[in-house]
């Protein structure tokens, strides 16, 4: 059966709110974690009530080869289109403004 | 006064929240539900280590992936002086009830006495409160 | 009863509400603070908490405020008496102090996990650093 909603519009009546509303990062480069710690970001094409996303041109931080604890900006690979599992979903926020900054907290 | 109460209460307000993985999210809360998914805005990320920081306007968080949320000293205090409110309303109705008006149905009274209350309580008090800017220690630690 | 009860299970933790309690993380944390509410998957709201952080024989308290805490990252939770804690056999110390011990403690550990993994890898063993990370994500 063909699931004809796309976007994830009105998902029936009785259905609760997100409290996301994904529908103003459609088109918009988005960046998303999972859990395991993986990062990834993309534009976004669609999504469904569960947070399952439709991602394009999608690129993946990758670990520093030598500090695996850490996610590297530069070292990247692309995935192209993917379809990420909503369930695996840590954290979603617009790509756009999202900084690396110096310690913003005053120590001492 | 369930945590999920306080911590709708404490829409509007600065907060601090860890997740399992050890990353911080400070910033403010903008909306929260049942299964403690949140919306962040202005918010600052600190990672594991708590040596690298990044500013983003916004973030939504899946509550699952949650450790801890720490709130400001004051929320506590207005999710208290509502349910006093409210246990004040539940006796004047008991009063106009008459009957067993006499017994402690609210035995633990006070500032407990919503605490059995399992309906979440739906008022949106706590929001348009001020946003006052709380020094949320950062995280000396690792 | 209990089927009807929606905090069926954490009941006892209720008799726990309102006294003063230490509460330990999966982290290793320790948090010790006023126990003021739970719900049903035993989330927390503490109250007045302070971080406490051993080294030896040695502690310091961070103050921290008001936690709400999910249930599940909760190891164990019991409360202080007050009589034991006026003697404990441990010595407080400023939290600049402690903070500097742990950091201490922590380099310790790294290096010593540094020489096993260097040890192992010589010895033809890979070592998993996920799972010497700690990481539970």
């Amino acid at each position: 059966m063909a699931e004809k909603k796309t976007g994830g519009f009105n998902e029936g009546k009785r259905r609760k709110e997100s409290i996301l509303d994904m529908s103003k990062y459609m088109d918009k480069q988005i960046r998303v974690k999972f859990a395991g710690g993986r990062e990834a970001t993309g534009i976004l094409k669609g999504y469904d009530a569960l947070l399952n996303l439709v991602l394009d041109n999608t690129v993946e931080y990758l670990r520093d080869s030598d500090d695996p604890s850490k996610l590297s900006e530069e070292l990247t690979r692309n995935l192209g289109l993917v379809v990420c599992r909503g369930t695996a979903l840590v954290l979603i926020c617009p790509h756009d403004g999202v900084e690396a900054i110096p310690n913003p907290f005053i120590t001492q | 006064m369930l945590p999920l109460s306080l911590l709708k209460t404490a829409q509007s307000h600065p907060m601090l929240v860890e997740l399992k993985n050890g990353e911080t999210y400070n910033g403010h809360l903008v909306s929260c539900d049942s299964w403690m998914n949140i919306n962040l805005r202005d918010v600052i990320c600190t990672s594991k280590d708590g040596d690298r920081f990044w500013r983003m306007p916004e973030c939504y968080i899946r509550g699952s992936t949650i450790k801890y949320l720490r709130i400001p000293d004051e929320v506590i205090d207005m999710v208290k002086e509502d349910a006093q409110a409210k246990s004040r309303n539940r006796a004047e109705m008991n009063k106009n009830r008459g009957g067993n008006a006499g017994q402690n149905q609210n035995q633990r009274g006070g500032r407990n006495g919503n605490r059995n209350n399992f309906g979440m309580r739906q008022g949106n008090q706590g929001q348009g409160q001020g946003n006052r800017p709380l020094a949320q220690g950062n995280k000396p630690r690792k | 009863m209990d089927d009807l009860n929606p905090l069926a299970g954490t009941a006892h933790l209720l008799e726990e509400v309102d006294k003063k309690l230490m509460v330990l993380l999966r982290d290793g944390r320790t948090l010790i603070g006023y126990l003021r509410s739970v719900d049903q998957f035993a989330n927390l709201v503490l109250q007045r908490t302070i971080e406490r952080i051993h080294v030896g024989n040695e502690y310091g308290d961070i103050p921290r405020g008001v936690f709400i805490i999910r249930g599940e990252n909760v190891v164990l939770l019991g409360e202080i008496d007050r009589e034991k804690e006026q003697k404990l056999p441990l010595k407080e110390i400023s939290v600049d102090e402690i903070l500097d011990a742990q950091r201490r403690e922590q380099e310790q550990r790294q290096e010593k996990h540094r020489l096993v993994s260097k040890a192992l890898k010589e010895r033809g063993l890979a070592v998993n650093a996920d799972i010497i990370n700690e990481d539970f994500c």
